[in-house]
Order: C-alpha cells, then structure tokens, then sequence
C-alpha cells in the first residue's frame, strides 16, 4: 500500500512496447547500443521520415516518443528535462525545434508522436525487415494512401451499385412477400365470412 | 502434256471461283485489321510532317514531386512526355490529363498551347472522369479482342459500343456475328476470351489517338458495313473522326482514354448476351459482351469481386442501337414483375 504506483511516475508511453529486450549487439557494449540509438533518434528529429532496419527503429522510436512527452509535460525551463534533451540529441539545434517546433504542433495530440511503417522490400529475397519510421505531421507527402474511404473510386462505385441492386431486388421481395400476404388474409376472412353463415 | 492440264485445271479453278466468289473481294478480320492498322501508320506519320516548324511551349506542371515549368513543342509533345521528364511512376500510373484545371486531355494527344498540366491517376480524389475513360478503353479492348480471339472463319463485326455507365457494373461491346446465328457461349469459351484479353492488356499497348477525315475513315472501315454507317453521323460537326489504335486495333472513339493497356488489372469477360432487332431495323441480331474490370493496383478480395461478376453476368440494360423500344418494354415488365 506504501508503494507509489509506478504508472504515475513514469509519463506512459502511446505505443505497444516490445516485451523481449532487444539486443541491439554492438562491439562496445550497451553504450555503444546508446549511441547508435541517440544517433537514429537525432535523425528522426531532424529529418521527420527515416528509414532503417525494424529492430533498431522501433527500440529508437520508444526513446523519442519518451523525448517528446517530457519536453511536453515539463517545457524548457525544466533542468532535468533540458539535460535529457540534451544528451538524447547530438545535434544541438535540434534542441530548439523540439521545444519551440515540436511541442506546439503534439500539445494537444492524444495519440502517439510518431509512426511505424512497413516499408517495401524486393519480393523472395532474405533482406532484413526495412520500416520507415516518421514523425506525426510532418511535412512530407502521405506514405498511405488513404482512398478506401473514397466513394468515387471505380471499385467503390461498382460495390455500391451492386448493393444497391440487391437491396431493391430484396425490397421487390418483400413487396411481393406482404402482397401475398394480404391477399391470403383477404380470402381467410372471406373463408371466414363464408363459414360464419353455415354454423349459425 | 503436262502444260495441257495444268492450263485445263486453271480453266476449272477460274470457272469454279468465278461461280462462289462476286467480284468484290472480302478481307478477313485479320487482314481488315492489318489494313486499318498500315493506314492508321502513314496517316499518323503524314500528321507529323505536316506540323512544319517547332514551335515551343510552356507547360505549367502542377501536382508532386513540385510544381515546375516545361519547355515542349507545339503539335508534337505529349502529356507522356511530359510525364516522361519526371518519373516512371507518373509516366506509368497516369491515365489522364488535365489541361488548365477544366479540359481532360489524353495523355497521347499532342498539346497545342500553353497550358497548365495535372496528371491524374486512378487514386486522384474526384476519379470521375479517369474512371469513364477506364470504362471506354475496356470496352474498345473488348472490340479488339473479340476480332483476335474467333478463328479465321468466323467474321467479326464490330458494332458500337455505348457511352460509360459504371453503376450498370459492366462495360459492353455489340458485335455482329454473321457466320454464327444462334451461338450461346459456354463457360470454357467465355474464359478463352477473359484469357485473350488479359494476354492483350498485360502487352501494354500505348493507346494512341489520331483524328482523320471523313473519307479516310470510310477508306478505313469499308468492309465494316456499321462502323461505315456511323461515320457520316460523327463526322457531322466537324468532319473529323477520332480514331484510336490499340496494338494494331484500330476503333472510333469519342474519347478521352487512358495511357496504356497495361493500365486494366483484373478483367473477367462474364457473358454474352443476344439481343434482336425489331423488324424495321436492317440488323436482325448482334451479341452483347459484356465484362467487369478494375484498375492495376486495386487489389479486391475474391468474394467481392465475384459479386461484381455474378452481377455483370445479367443483360446490361443500356441502349441497344438496333432496337430501341422493345429494351425498354423488357425492363417495364422486369419492374413490374419486381412489383407485383
């Protein structure tokens, strides 16, 4: 009962985390690790849209998403947040946008900063798994195409059409189906009618 | 002795011939095609050595990577070789162009003017007009492969087909069929020509676009006895027909159509119907194909594609041009029938 709940200690991340540590392997150990991660994570701010190998970009995209949420959640007259900031980015301009550029534009966001995408690769060959990883909003055309929704698309007019058809060949049904209906009623009652007479 | 026999069995050959063929020689499909085709070449050919001195053009592109300024030449320069400065990805995915924001432009006509130049995909927001022109060059490759697909000794006279209507969910081409009066295809033959038709899209034909005079037109399709009826129609306004070649296929078109051929992803070619003339009409009967199609790259689940194919299989309703009334009668009776 004496513990602190530890979720609210920590800002929580917007994104499924990956339970199995990854190893990341590096000749000069987890501090080399580091650094190639302090290195993507630089490149992300500063680029927006990156490309590169799965494993790293998702361990790197944790580190960002955490960068963000702090420079949010405390703003830049916060020390310790200053020196995160600071360690996490190599290039010292960056410092600038993520406080004075990106905390702006994700204030108000309630989902994730960042995306993670598959990105193509050559079909049947043994290529490690390649994703882009980009910030939110960022001002590059969209990587996906989001036309489902689209009702001109050719392919949508022709399903709706077709939906269309069926619905009124279903109504039609329906017509025809109470039509009978009545008309069945109509000749009980008349049975009826008829048969009234013959019991009395 | 010998010379004796041989000018004996010219002398039966000539007689015999002389009995069976008239004067009038016919071409087969084939080499109808073939003509059309060689004067389609030279007329085009002819065009091109008429525009004289290059003039330039500015074109404005419009659209991504950037907007920028191309230099190009008047009567000669297309919207593909626009597109052909920028990217594969725009030369092969375009399917139109938009001149000024209002007037659609094939991407094989050559421009005339200073213009500002979008080219639309498939995937642009308001595909309407990409998808009508998707639908007319479906159709005229239906033309073109029904005249590939039937042997030497069935003739193929194409007839027409009528103007886009996707909400009817598929595309037509009327064709006469004279040598085969009363043919119901089975499924095995529908799939030959689904086959035909796949094999002639994934060629990637350019499809190119020419406009000729009326005479030409008529030297073109003489012994296409519908096609020589029409002309005169069309050529009314202006006296030009528009012509469009696909392979070696050549069909009138009022236009626009997209890029290539390569452009049609799934096809299925689903039934073919018979529909009468009246009595009046010199055209006693013609088959309807009919077929539903999607662009490359729109990727439908089986299930849903099969509903657009079962529903394609059902007569299309629209105009019939031999027998206007007796449609018209036949869906009455469809809607009273669904009434009742």
């Amino acid at each position: 009962m004496n513990q602190a709940d530890v979720t609210k200690l920590v800002s929580k991340l917007r994104i499924p985390v990956h339970p199995e540590r990854r190893k990341l392997r590096n000749p000069k150990g987890p501090e080399g690790r580091i650094d190639k991660l302090r290195k993507t994570v630089t490149g992300l701010i500063k680029y927006e849209r990156i490309e590169l190998n799965y494993n790293r970009a998702d361990e790197a995209r944790q580190y960002a998403e955490r960068l963000i949420s702090e420079a949010i959640q405390h703003g830049d007259c916060h020390k310790p947040t200053m020196d995160i900031a600071d360690y996490w980015l190599l290039e010292k301009e960056l410092v600038h946008k993520l406080f004075k550029v990106l905390v702006p534009r994700y204030e108000n966001l309630n989902s994730c900063y960042t995306n993670l995408l598959k990105a193509p690769r050559p079909q049947n060959t043994r290529n490690i798994e390649k994703v882009v990883l980009e910030l939110k909003g960022n001002p590059y055309p969209p990587l996906r195409n989001k036309q489902s929704n689209n009702k001109l698309l050719i392919q949508n007019v022709l399903l709706d059409a077709a939906k269309y058809e069926y619905r009124q060949s279903k109504y039609a049904e329906i017509a025809d189906k109470i039509g009978k209906g009545e008309t069945t009623v109509d000749n009980n009652q008349k049975e009826k009618v008829t048969e009234k007479p013959s019991q009395s | 002795m010998k010379r004796h026999i041989t000018c004996l069995s010219r002398i039966v050959m000539q007689n015999h011939h002389a009995k069976t063929i008239p004067n009038t020689r016919f071409l087969s499909t084939q080499e109808a095609t073939e003509r059309r085709n060689h004067l389609f070449t030279l007329e085009k050919k002819r065009q091109q050595e008429n525009v004289g001195r290059i003039e330039k053009i500015e074109v404005n592109y419009k659209g991504v990577p950037k907007d920028f300024t191309l230099v190009m030449n008047k009567d000669i320069s297309t919207p593909y070789d626009c597109a052909k400065h920028m990217s594969e990805w725009h030369v092969e995915s375009s399917a139109l162009a938009l001149l000024d924001g209002n007037v659609y432009w094939d991407m094989h006509r050559p421009l005339t003017e200073n213009c500002t130049l979008q080219l639309q995909n498939f995937t642009v927001a308001e595909p309407q007009q990409v998808n009508k022109a998707f639908w007319k060059t479906c159709s005229l490759v239906l033309g073109a492969c029904a005249s590939i697909a039937f042997k030497e000794n069935v003739t193929v006279k194409l007839h027409s087909f009528p103007g886009p209507d996707i909400r009817s969910g598929s595309f037509i081409y009327d064709i006469d069929l004279p040598t085969l009066p009363d043919w119901t295809p089975t499924h095995q033959e529908l799939y030959t020509i689904t086959a035909e038709f796949v094999k002639f899209a994934r060629q990637g034909h350019l499809i190119e676009r020419l406009e000729v005079g009326e005479e030409l037109a008529l030297e073109m399709f003489k012994e296409n006895e519908h096609k020589s009826k029409q002309i005169p129609n069309i050529a009314r306004t202006n006296g030009k027909v528009t012509l469009y070649r696909v392979g070696k296929h050549v069909d009138i078109s009022k236009g626009p159509l997209i890029s290539h051929t390569a452009q049609i992803g799934r096809v299925s070619i689903t039934s073919i119907h018979r529909l009468t003339g009246s009595s009046d009409s010199d055209i006693k009967q013609l088959y309807r194909f009919q077929g539903v199609a999607l662009p490359a790259g729109v990727i439908l689940d089986h299930f849903a594609f099969s509903i657009l194919t079962e529903r394609a299989k059902k007569l299309n309703l629209a105009r019939s041009p031999i027998n206007k009334f007796v449609e018209r009668q036949d869906s009455n009776k469809e809607n009273v029938a669904a009434r009742a």
